[in-house]
């Protein structure tokens, strides 16, 4: 590649200062513009999210009223933990690694200018912003359905649930739009030399995830349209008075928020897969198999919706049915950890803070996978259903799994970003405290449900007492390591003096071969691909 | 095995916990292994002195992917059948199942057995006998969760769905709501009891307080439901009590809290009952936050009960309807010559302060906790903490009665005992709870 050569005589001009100016980064359709866009404001809503958490943890520190002050009844708390969901599932997890790394990442890796339709990808950010606009508004009235809107209950409450469900139908939109995008740009903008099995594994589970995203959603946006029906019309399709099924709306609505869990947890299996072969030095091991599984979770994901609804009134039959393909989720899970551990075999590892991450990952997501096979247990299940197990369970999935793979690869990819370099000592104090607080949050979750403590309770009878003060001593723990590992990356990003080189972990792969921050097209000159996406060590050793 | 769960109390229990034990076991040894083995490979292969070693360029190997492909699919298989095991159990109700109608309604469970006695809060069954519930909502969903016979199921409104269990052993139970029905679904608890045979024939034969009910005039039966329920808050002379008099209240009109009127007509009265909040007479915010709901704690005749008693509340009334007459109030001279148990009891029976009617003396449960016991019991807190009803206690009790609330009871005593009660009188009353044993 000749990509010296050309940006030699402006080395100074790059994606975040070839144009100046508020307006000039509001009207960008540059990809890693959209990126820090979306970056910015789904972080408002993580601690927001965060800061609803951290109030139900500390109402549930002892039992009976704990904080009057700020809770002052149970509609409070419950509304707390309707927004908790409804903030981190549609406002950050969902859009979190697809929409800030797959728009930063996707054009760079495949060796594309943007993505296919840039204006478009600015519109979908403005869809969320108008999206997340809305559900703001309807705090005014804040709703207490939990994020599952489960009906009639939805359909009665008197809290402000059209406008929020409303919110959360222009949020699918966007998502939708910015799932197309990635697949258009998947097929049609690969560099010369990359084919499909030169792809990195993270642009295949972006493609699986945005699969998901366009197949997926649509349901969950009609599902949220007849909700708005059934509350303005009285429309009768969910409330058995009249005829409707309350059943259906869960078949409805965990027909998407099943698959949703995929494309909250996919991209981060990407992720893993970017950082363990470089800090290793190794190629990644069973390369098409981590590939294949991407695959076969997506399709797998789409059947195995009712899962959720084991002691919901379906029929046995049905129970049973869904517990047996939920099963087949495990393998491929199985086959991405095991290839993701062989990565390091003979390695040369080095323990940046991106490793640590993707290794704490592999620990957390083998908890969360071995907790789900209880779940998929359908005798187990019925036992598990709706208590703290199933609570500190997808707390695992999605925190354990999402959100640190959102953390470990805004470290990872945080010099090609910002053209800066963190420090390594800040920011693995802030691993050691997000990794310990997180397990002493939901560790003693996981007791609580083997002991029967119901999910979504205000009050408990004191039996429950200590655990819940161990969880909520772990959470402050965990939210202080989340605000120090950001605050991190943001100070170094603005006052920053350490200059991040092109290449600073010496990878294979094509994001890093340009500058860093890249300029605004990304590369001086289209790339030519010959190789296979992770070709470290020395072949004489096989 | 591992014991996990906690207590069986169920015929199914252990296989549940069976089959949770395999898989806790197998999902230890996964998870130690692989993390271990990670963690391993990060030791011995880690780079040294910041330079990287050469590494060979492994791609991966057919046979590992094979092994690990069908070793999971294979263990998967086996953990599936185990649960299908439990939960075939677990649907399967036997023929000779004793059925009970369980109605799920925010926020309270009630329960129908076949010969028609009906209960609220507290399922009865026996011992060894199958029981099969049979469900369904009045409102929105609500779940049936027994942890101690490991079952549960969703309650829904418009359809009837069970579950079933043999209890293999007797004793008090707890019962949850799990499915998020509103504002107290945290409150939406019951208790199963679990008797032997015997006692549970003799109760379910038990109809004496259904029929005395049954052949009341409303009125009458109002009358009853206030004595035990209401009295506490609601004077019907017409004096202050936490809650408004109910003295001529029918028909009554008034400023509401935040604006707008009221007219005490059945249906302000029905849902003053059922949702105390929705509207508060001005002046009385505190108290409508510390009137509890009595949806499903009372049925629809209960409160058309109620409503015909409060039509008859012309101030004529007499006090303490369903209590023993209450004993006239005693003159100084009178209770100088008592010992001071006796002026105790004639202080807890004085109708001015009305201590017998939200606490029994014979352990029965009232609005609050019974006297019978109480001298040094220990109770639990409602904020978990544990408390010796000592002196000092009681005392605080009578005067600051929102301080500490017994669990499972309401925050509801009117703190009106402060300047009323001296500090001789409320040790003559602790001498007189020192004799209730």
């Amino acid at each position: 590649m000749s990509a010296h050569a050309t940006t030699a005589h402006n080395e100074e001009l790059n994606y975040l200062n070839w144009k100046t100016g508020l307006w000039s980064w509001l009207s960008s359709t540059d990809h890693k513009r959209i990126c820090f866009l979306y970056l910015f404001t789904i972080l408002i809503f993580f601690f927001a999210g965060g800061a609803a958490a951290l109030l139900m943890r500390l109402e549930l520190a002892s039992a009976g009223p704990t904080i009057p002050g700020i809770v002052k009844d149970p509609h409070t708390y419950n509304v707390l933990f309707t927004l908790h969901g409804v903030f981190m599932i549609f406002l950050f997890v969902v859009p979190g690694i697809p929409a800030t790394l797959g728009n930063f990442l996707i054009p760079l890796m495949i060796g594309a200018k943007d993505v296919a339709f840039p204006r478009l990808n600015l519109f979908s950010y403005y869809l969320y912003v108008i999206g997340a606009t809305i559900g703001a508004i309807s705090l005014l009235h804040p709703v207490d359905t939990g994020w599952t809107f489960y009906a009639p209950y939805s359909t009665t409450t008197g809290t402000s649930v059209s406008l929020m469900v409303f919110a959360a139908f222009v949020l699918g939109f966007s998502s939708i739009l910015t799932g197309l995008n990635f697949i258009v740009t998947i097929h049609q903008l690969r560099a010369p030399g990359m084919t499909w099995m030169r792809l990195p594994v993270f642009i295949w589970a972006s493609y699986a995830t945005a699969i998901i995203q366009t197949v997926a959603t649509p349901v969950v946006g009609m599902t949220l349209l007849l909700i708005i029906a059934e509350r303005v019309f009285g429309a009768g399709i969910f409330d058995p008075a009249k005829g409707g099924d309350p059943v259906l709306m869960e078949h409805l609505f965990w027909f998407y928020s099943h698959p949703v869990v995929y494309i909250m947890v996919l991209p981060a299996f990407g992720v893993v897969g970017e950082i363990i072969p470089v800090f290793s030095r190794k190629p990644l091991f069973g390369y098409k198999m981590v590939v294949l599984s991407s695959m076969a979770i997506a399709a797998v994901g789409f059947i195995v919706w009712a899962h959720h609804m084991f002691v919901a009134g379906i029929s046995d039959f049905s129970a049973i049915f869904f517990s047996l393909v939920t099963f087949l989720v495990a393998i491929p899970t199985a086959i991405k950890v095991f290839n993701w551990v062989s990565t390091m075999y003979k390695g040369s590892i080095s323990f940046s803070t991106p490793m640590l991450y993707a290794m704490a990952f592999v620990f957390l997501f083998m908890i969360a996978g071995t907790t789900g096979i209880y779940l998929a247990m359908l005798g187990v299940d019925v036992y598990y259903h709706d208590t703290y197990f199933v609570v500190a369970h997808f707390h695992y999935t999605i925190q354990g799994g999402a959100v640190i793979g959102l953390i470990a690869a805004l470290h990872y990819w945080f010099p090609k970003m910002s053209g800066k370099m963190y420090s390594e000592t800040a920011s693995k104090f802030a691993f050691a405290l997000v990794f310990i607080g997180f397990n002493l949050t939901f560790i003693p979750q996981f007791v609580l449900g083997m002991e029967g403590m119901p999910r979504r309770y205000y009050d408990y009878p004191s039996q429950y007492q200590n655990l819940h003060t161990i969880s909520t001593v772990g959470a402050f723990m965990n939210g202080f390591g989340y605000t120090f590992a950001l605050a991190n990356l943001l100070w170094t990003a603005l006052f920053g003096k350490v200059k991040a080189p092109r290449n600073p972990y010496n990878s294979v792969g094509l994001e890093w071969q340009t500058a860093s921050p890249p300029i605004h097209e990304n590369f001086p000159e289209t790339p030519v691909v010959d190789k296979d996406p992770y070709h470290y060590g020395t072949p004489a050793h096989v | 095995m591992l014991g996990l769960l906690g207590e069986q109390g169920s015929d199914f229990a252990h296989k549940v916990d069976y089959a949770h034990d395999i898989v806790t076991i197998i999902s230890v040894v996964c998870t130690v292994a692989i993390v271990g083995t990670m963690l391993y490979f990060a030791v011995i292969y880690r780079q040294r002195d910041g330079r990287d070693h050469e590494t060979p360029m492994i791609e991966g190997n057919n046979l590992l992917e094979v092994i690990w492909t069908v070793f999971p699919t294979l263990v998967v298989i086996w953990v599936a059948y185990l649960g299908y095991d439990a939960f075939i159990d677990m649907r399967t109700a036997p023929a000779d199942s004793m059925e009970v109608n369980v109605t799920g309604q925010k926020w309270a469970w009630d329960f129908q057995y076949a010969n028609g006695k009906k209960t609220t809060g507290e399922l009865v069954v026996p011992v060894d006998q199958p029981v099969k519930l049979v469900m369904t909502s009045r409102d929105v969903l609500h779940s049936f969760f027994v942890p101690v016979m490991r079952t549960k199921m969703d309650v829904i409104p418009g359809r009837y769905t069970y579950e079933w269990f043999r209890p293999i052993k007797t004793g008090d139970f707890q019962v949850f709501c799990t499915e998020y029905c509103g504002d107290l679904h945290s409150g939406m608890r019951a208790r199963l009891k679990v008797l032997p045979k015997a006692e549970f024939e003799r109760w379910l034969a038990d109809d004496s307080e259904e029929r005395k009910l049954a052949s009341m005039k409303p009125s009458d039966r109002g009358q009853e439901i206030y004595g035990k329920q209401c009295i506490a808050c609601h004077s019907l002379d017409g004096s202050p009590r936490t809650g408004p008099s109910w003295l001529k209240l029918f028909g009554k009109e008034g400023q509401l809290v935040g604006g707008g009127t009221y007219k005490a007509d059945e249906n302000y009265i029905r849902e003053s009952i059922l949702y105390p909040q929705s509207k508060t007479v001005a002046g009385y915010e505190a108290a409508a936050n510390a009137m509890p709901s009595y949806k499903g704690q009372l049925s629809d005749d209960d409160i058309t009960s109620l409503i015909a008693f409060i039509k008859t509340i012309d101030g004529t009334q007499k006090v303490a309807p369903s209590q023993p007459a209450a004993p006239k109030a005693l003159d100084a001279a009178q209770l100088a010559a008592m010992s001071p148990a006796d002026r105790g009891k004639a202080l807890f029976n004085d109708p001015g302060n009305m201590c017998y009617t939200c606490h029994s003396i014979d352990g029965s449960r009232l609005v609050g906790p019974s006297m019978k016991g109480l001298w040094e019991r220990k109770s639990k807190m409602s904020d978990g903490t544990e408390i010796v009803s000592d002196a000092n206690y009681i005392k605080e009790s009578i005067l600051k009665p929102q301080a500490k609330i017994v669990e499972g009871y309401g925050p509801v005593m009117p703190a009106i005992y402060e300047g009323k009660l001296k500090d001789e009188n409320i040790s003559d009353i602790i001498e007189y709870i020192k004799t209730l044993k």
